[in-house]
C-alpha cells in the first residue's frame, strides 16, 4: 500500500519541478537513447550484411591459393578449365556451380553519356544461386553465351536508365573491352538488386555486369580464383576443403597450396567485428548513463536538503526511516526510468531515421531494451540510495526546525 | 509543592483516571561542545486522560524540550517517561515512529503543512503511515475537515489557505489516527488574535466533547487561560502547577485532587 502512496508522491514531486526533473534526465535520456541507438543500428546493420550474404548465396565458396602460406608463385599453382571440368566430374553431386572468377574493367560510352563497367565473367545460371541478382528484363547469362563465348551482356536497372533512358534495354548493343579490343556487347537482360545499406549509399556511375566468362577469359588461360557454389543439402566447409585437397592431389602440389572462403565464413567475421564496434560504442554510451545517473545523485541530495522540513513532518506524523528511503529512493528510480524510456523511445527514433536514410529495414533488439530501462532503474537505485539514506537518517527534531 | 499535587492524584484517582504522560525525575543534557548543557533538570509530572494542560515558560526554559520528549521526537537521558503505559526509554526509532503516529496528534507553530499538497492528502497523511485502506483513509480526511469547518476546501494547497484555515488543517491531520493525546506546540504562535481564539475554541470543544487529552506549549498567558491546568517552566524546572478558572468551573471528576 505505501508502495503505491510512494509512487503517487514521486510522480507529483517530479511534476512539480517539470523542467528540474526533466534536466536531471537528460543524462540518462542521452546515455539510454544512444544505447539504445547504436545497438538498434547495429543490429540492422548485422541485419542487412546477412541478408546480402544470403543473396549471395549461402553455398558460395571462393577458392585460391594461400597467400597467407605461400612464398612465391608458380604457373601450376594457377587454375585452368581442365580442373573446373575435372571438379566438375568429381564432384558432381556436391557442386552445382562453378566458374573462373574473371572479371575486366572498362569505359563505355553511349550516345555521350560515359559510364564504367564492371564485367564479372559469369557461368549460366549464376543467378539462381546469387539470388540478389533479379532479372528484370530479357534473361541472365545461359549455356549458349558460355559455349559460344558470345559477347552477350546483363547490365543493371540503374546504367540502362542512366545510358538510354528506358528500363528495357535488352535488344540494344553497348561498347565494353574484351581481350584488349573494343567490341560490342548485346544487352540480353536487365536486373535489379532489393536496395540495401551497401548499394543505397552508392551512387558512383560504375556498374556492374554480367557476361560470360568465355567472352572475358580465353579457354586456356590461366586464372587464380575460382567460384563455387556448394549444393545445399551439403557441409559448405568440409565440401571446400576437399575440394582443395583434391585440388592439391591431382595437381601435385603440396597440401594448404589453396584455401577457400566462404560466404558463411566472411559473414561470421564480419557479425564478429561489428559485434566489437557496437559492444565499444556501447561502452561509451553506458558511460553516459553513469554520468546521468551521478546528475541524480546531485538532484536528489539537492531535493533532500531542500525538503528537509517534510522529512521532519513525515517522521513527526509516523513515517520510519524506512518509509523515507523507499520515498526518495522511488522518486530517484522513477527519475531513471522515465528518463529510460523516454530514453528509448528517442533511441528508436534515432535508429529509425538512420536505418531510413540507410535504406534498411529498422531491427530492434527487444532484449537491449529491456536491459536499458531495468538498468536505468538500476542506476536511479544506485545513485538514489545515497541522497535516500541522508533523507532517512535525519533527525525529525533538526528536521522540523530547519528553514 | 506540585510533588505533593501529583502524590495525591495518584492517591485519588489512579484507578478512575488513567494516566496517559507520566514523567519521573527526567533529565535532558545537551552536549555542547565541551559544556554540558541541563535543559531539563529532573522533572515529574502526571497528565491524565481528559486533561487540558498548558505548559508555560519563557524561551530557553526548557518546555520546548519536554515538549520534544513527550511527542517521542527525542529521548530523555535519565529519568523515566511512559506514553500511555509504555516506557519510551526502551523503543526502537520505528518503534517510536509508530508510538507518534497512533497516541500523538502534533499541532505546530508554523502548521507544518507538507507544501503543494492538498489539504486532504495533509490531513490523509498520518493515516497512509499508520496503513489506513485509500478509501476510509480519504472518508476520514473529509470528516475532519468539515469538522473543523474546512469541508469546501480540501483541495486547496496550503499556500491558498489562511493562517487560521492552515492550522484547522494542522488539528485535522492531528486528529486523523484518533489519538489519545493532542501535543500543540505554541499552536496560535503565529496566527492574529481572532483565529487564535478559534483554534483555542477548537482545542477546547475536542477536549470537552471528545475527551481526548490536550497539551499545548505556549508564553502567552491569555492563550493558557483557555486551559485547565497550566505547568510553569523555568530553567529546566516546574516552578508552578496549578489549576485555572477554567479548570476549577469545569467540575472535571479528574481535576478534584487539585481542589
Amino acid at each position: 500500500m505505501l508502495l503505491i502512496e510512494n509512487i503517487k508522491l514521486a510522480v507529483n514531486a517530479i511534476r512539480i519541478n517539470k523542467m528540474r526533473s526533466f534536466l536531471t534526465m537528460l543524462g540518462i535520456i542521452i546515455g539510454i537513447s544512444s544505447v539504445i541507438a547504436i545497438s538498434s543500428i547495429g543490429a540492422s546493420a548485422q541485419k542487412a550484411v546477412e541478408e546480402q550474404f544470403n543473396g549471395v548465396g549461402a553455398g558460395y565458396v571462393y577458392l585460391m591459393p594461400n597467400w597467407y602460406e605461400l612464398d612465391y608463385m608458380t604457373s601450376d599453382m594457377m587454375f585452368t578449365m581442365d580442373d573446373i571440368e575435372a571438379l566438375r566430374e568429381r564432384f558432381a553431386d556436391d557442386i552445382e556451380y562453378s566458374a573462373p572468377y574473371a572479371y575486366n574493367s572498362c569505359e563505355t560510352k553511349v550516345g555521350r553519356t560515359d559510364a564504367t563497367l564492371t564485367l564479372i565473367g559469369v557461368n549460366a545460371h549464376y543467378n539462381e544461386f546469387a539470388t540478389q541478382i533479379q532479372i528484370a528484363y530479357g534473361r541472365m547469362v545461359n549455356e549458349r553465351d558460355v559455349e559460344g563465348s558470345l559477347n552477350s551482356i546483363v547490365i543493371p536497372i540503374e546504367a540502362a536508365k542512366r545510358l538510354y533512358g528506358k528500363e528495357n534495354a535488352v535488344g540494344e548493343t553497348i561498347p565494353a573491352t574484351a581481350f584488349g579490343s573494343s567490341a560490342d556487347f548485346n544487352i540480353v537482360g536487365v536486373y535489379e538488386i532489393p536496395p540495401s545499406i551497401f548499394n543505397s549509399l552508392d551512387t558512383s556511375t560504375r556498374y556492374t555486369c554480367y557476361v560470360p566468362y568465355s567472352s572475358v577469359m580465353r579457354s586456356d588461360e590461366y586464372f587464380d580464383n575460382l567460384e563455387l557454389y556448394v549444393k545445399a543439402d551439403k557441409d559448405v566447409a568440409q565440401t571446400a576443403a576437399t575440394i582443395c585437397r583434391y585440388l592439391e592431389r591431382t595437381k601435385r602440389l603440396d597440401e594448404n597450396t589453396y584455401m577457400y572462403q566462404s560466404a558463411e565464413d566472411q559473414l561470421v567475421m564480419i557479425n564478429q567485428v561489428l559485434g566489437y564496434l557496437s559492444l565499444a560504442i556501447g561502452a561509451i554510451a553506458a558511460i553516459s548513463l553513469l554520468v546521468g545517473g551521478i546528475g541524480i545523485m546531485n538532484i536528489m541530495l539537492v531535493s533532500v536538503t531542500e525538503r528537509t522540513r517534510e522529512i521532519g513532518i513525515r517522521k513527526s506524523l509516523g513515517a520510519r526511516t524506512k518509509d523515507i528511503l523507499t520515498q526518495f529512493l522511488i522518486e530517484a528510480m522513477i527519475l531513471a526510468i522515465i528518463g529510460g524510456i523516454i530514453g528509448t523511445g528517442l533511441g528508436i527514433g534515432i535508429a529509425a531515421l538512420g536505418t531510413t536514410v540507410a535504406g534498411t529495414p529498422l531491427a530492434l533488439n527487444m532484449q537491449t531494451i529491456f536491459m536499458a530501462v531495468a538498468f536505468s532503474a538500476g542506476v536511479g537505485l544506485c545513485f538514489g540510495f545515497l541522497p535516500a539514506r541522508k533523507a532517512a537518517k535525519l533527525n525529525p527534531i533538526e528536521a522540523l526546525r530547519y528553514e | 509543592m506540585n510533588e505533593l499535587i501529583n502524590e495525591n492524584t495518584n492517591d485519588i484517582t489512579s484507578e478512575k483516571f488513567s494516566e496517559v504522560i507520566g514523567v519521573e525525575n527526567l533529565i535532558k543534557t545537551y552536549a555542547n561542545g565541551a559544556i554540558e548543557v541541563q535543559a531539563l533538570k529532573g522533572i515529574n509530572l502526571t497528565i491524565r486522560q481528559g486533561e487540558f494542560v498548558a505548559i508555560m515558560g519563557t524561551s530557553g526554559s526548557g518546555k520546548s524540550t519536554l515538549m520534544n520528549i513527550l511527542g517521542c521526537l527525542d529521548k530523555p537521558t535519565d529519568g523515566e517517561y511512559r506514553l500511555t503505559g509504555i516506557n519510551i526509554k526502551e523503543k526502537s526509532d520505528d518503534e517510536l515512529s509508530y508510538i507518534r503516529n497512533q497516541q500523538i496528534g502534533f499541532v505546530f507553530q508554523s502548521f507544518n503543512l507538507i507544501p503543494r499538497t492538498s489539504a486532504l492528502k495533509n490531513v490523509e497523511l498520518p493515516m497512509v503511515y499508520g496503513k489506513v485502506a485509500a478509501e476510509k483513509r480519504r472518508t476520514r480526511a473529509l470528516e475532519l475537515l468539515e469538522s473543523v469547518g474546512l469541508g469546501q476546501r480540501y483541495e486547496h494547497m496550503p499556500n491558498e489557505l489562511s493562517g487560521g484555515q492552515r492550522q484547522r488543517v494542522a488539528i485535522a491531520r492531528a486528529l486523523a489516527n484518533d489519538p489519545p493525546i493532542i501535543l500543540a506546540d505554541e499552536p496560535t504562535g503565529n496566527l492574529d488574535s481572532r483565529s487564535s481564539v478559534e483554534i483555542m475554541e477548537i482545542f477546547t470543544q475536542l477536549n470537552r466533547e471528545k475527551g481526548n487529552t490536550v497539551i499545548i506549549v505556549t508564553h502567552e498567558p491569555d492563550i493558557a487561560e483557555f486551559t485547565d491546568r497550566v505547568v510553569v517552566f523555568k530553567d529546566g524546572q516546574i516552578i508552578e502547577d496549578k489549576l485555572t478558572e477554567k479548570g476549577r468551573a469545569s467540575g472535571k471528576e479528574v481535576y478534584k485532587c487539585f481542589l
